[in-house]
């Protein structure tokens, strides 16, 4: 895994910042430019399968307590497949598949109960204003640990938390007061169906195949996609405000996470390319004195 | 329309808690066969709990 990139010389230390830097692109450029037909097949298969448990609990076919586990995956995996939409990853603007770029980020944010639009600025402000304390989005999972990385992500979803202004501070600065509207729209619909369900007598289908897989889908990634690859977050460094670390549930536990450090340095690299990425780019990397963990 | 979303925005921790966290309570001691104290219903606990939790969370802005 380790083994010198072909495009790399053996000896870095003589290179010039434009040299590396010329390298690392070609690199990210390899890895780069195809249409991750795996995100989309996972975006619409995981929405498939969560949407079938619906239909397969009110009829008996499936028990409530089996549709739980399975529910809370599916909402763990819906975020991906929109992050790759928000990066124009699947199609850039222009591009003849560009309606299923937008297609995908659509279908899928609606399930984590925010518009696509909403995903997609904040995230991009992320991106901007990495581990800024006043602008990015995220600095409020900054956390001393694992444990109270948990505790703060549950706080962040309380209604007066920081992060719901910050949100809503990026898409005012983004001049999109409009989606402040339709946040509160789909944070509206989403109480009316659950309320519908309940006051029907399915309040425990609606608990458990979507409120609760909901809260603790949520927790679970912005643990590894927000606190983890950013953690401590008190660098803004272009290869210091994000990391590689090694996670003790692997590479599909943490949902390639383990690499978002080539994310944030190349966010146009679809996200199961990341670890190949990775492996090339890695000495340049270390010249560069990113933080690597034990990759 | 915009008014009304806005209207119901500022008191959504007491629509959630009327609207979902009253049933889920009241359905789920039913589901587990548990009574309710002092000789109510399960519906009347699920509504003095679950409301009294919604008004905490309007008044203090968190549910926990």
């Amino acid at each position: 895994m380790n083994a010198q990139s072909p495009i790399l010389p053996e000896d870095l230390s003589q290179l010039s910042d434009g040299e590396l830097k010329r390298l690392e692109l070609k690199i990210a450029r390899k890895h780069s430019g195809m249409v991750p037909w795996d995100a989309v097949i996972w975006a619409f298969a995981n929405m498939a399968v969560w949407l079938s448990l619906w239909p397969l609990v009110f009829s008996g076919l499936l028990p409530l307590w089996i549709a739980f586990p399975i529910a809370t995956i599916n909402m763990a995996l819906v975020y991906l497949p929109t992050h790759e939409a928000q990066h124009d990853i699947i199609a850039r603007p222009g591009t003849k598949l560009r309606w299923l770029n937008e297609l995908v980020g659509h279908a899928t944010s609606w399930m984590l109960i925010f518009p696509f639009e909403v995903l997609r600025i904040t995230h991009l402000d992320h991106h901007r204003h990495t581990n800024d304390p006043e602008l990015d989005v995220d600095i409020t999972t900054k956390a001393p640990g694992p444990w109270s990385a948990i505790w703060y992500a549950i706080k962040n979803r309380q209604p007066n938390a920081k992060r719901n202004h910050d949100y809503a501070a990026s898409i005012m600065r983004a001049g999109r007061t409009d989606l402040i509207l339709l946040s509160l729209a789909y944070k509206i619909g989403f109480i009316a169906i659950l309320g519908t369900l309940a006051w029907n007598g399915y309040a425990l289908e609606a608990l458990l195949l979507w409120w609760l897989p909901y809260q603790i889908a949520i927790t679970y990634i912005v643990f590894f996609l927000s606190w983890a690859p950013h953690h401590p977050s008190n660098e803004q460094g272009r290869y210091r405000n994000s990391r590689a670390w090694k996670s003790k549930v692997g590479n599909w536990g943490s949902m390639w996470m383990q690499f978002h450090i080539v994310h944030h340095l190349h966010p146009y690299i679809p996200l199961t390319r990341t670890p190949a990425a990775f492996w090339e780019m890695k000495p340049i990397l270390e010249a560069r004195g990113c933080e690597l963990g034990e990759l | 329309m915009e008014r009304a979303l806005k209207l119901v925005a500022a008191s959504l921790p007491l629509v959630f808690a009327f609207a979902f966290l009253v049933p889920v309570i009241d359905q789920g001691m039913r589901a587990l066969g548990l009574g309710a104290p002092f000789g109510l219903s399960t519906l009347t606990f699920a509504l003095i709990v679950g409301g009294a939790w919604g008004l905490f969370a309007q008044v203090t802005g968190r549910w926990i």
